[in-house]
């Protein structure tokens, strides 16, 4: 069992509620085989760098959570079928994540918090 | 106008040491979109080292950082100079 954070971007035509629905069913995937997921964020819709499959936005998801490699792989190769996902892409974490992750966190950088300090 | 590149870039300013060792330091993670915007140029490059201070086995990780950051399209690959804004 090891800590994979699993960030995966969702078409923009999807409603929030179908982006709750995908996320659950990776959530299911993830804790099955004694898995647990640890965390969830939804970054919401946020605009794209650059185009991925001619869409400008995309809604992210991360997951975070405890399984074993199989059930990754699993999950991955399925991610990889739905068609909804655009892209995703899934670590490996030496430890679980305490505080919510940097994009959630907005203007409160923690380089700026050095600056001021 | 030369305010406002002062905020956006670390160009001029050499800090005497990495900016990220010692205590204080920022954890670099690809998802801190805010942080690594500071290492890259305006067309989107990322900054070499000499410039920006960071030591050998930072600039790995953060370049690594970078590149996460690109794959999800968090951060551009390239930056058009005729698109002024610049997009989280």
């Amino acid at each position: 069992m090891a800590i994979y954070e699993t960030v995966y971007i969702a078409r923009p035509d999807l409603s929030t509620k179908q982006v709750e629905e995908l996320t659950k069913k990776f959530s299911d995937l993830l804790s099955a085989n004694k898995g647990k997921v640890l965390k969830t964020e939804n970054w919401g819709l946020r605009a794209l760098a650059y185009k991925i499959n001619k869409n400008k936005k995309g809604h992210y998801v991360l997951i975070e959570c405890e399984t074993d490699a199989p059930t990754l792989l699993e999950a991955e190769r399925l991610m990889r079928l739905e068609e909804d996902v655009m892209r995703f892409l899934t670590l490996k974490l030496d430890q679980p994540t305490t505080d919510e992750s940097a994009m959630l966190r907005g203007n409160d950088s923690s380089y700026d918090k050095k600056e001021a300090a | 106008m030369a305010d406002d590149r002062d905020q956006k870039k670390t160009f001029f300013r050499r800090s005497k040491s990495c900016p990220f060792t010692g205590e204080n330091a920022p954890n670099i993670d690809w998802k801190d979109v805010k942080l690594l915007e500071r290492f890259i140029s305006e067309r989107g490059k990322i900054m070499p080292s000499r410039i920006t201070n960071v030591s050998q086995k930072k600039q790995r990780e953060l370049a690594n950082a970078i590149k996460r950051a690109r794959f999800m399209a968090l951060m551009p690959y390239v930056q058009i100079e005729t698109d002024n804004s610049r997009r989280r």
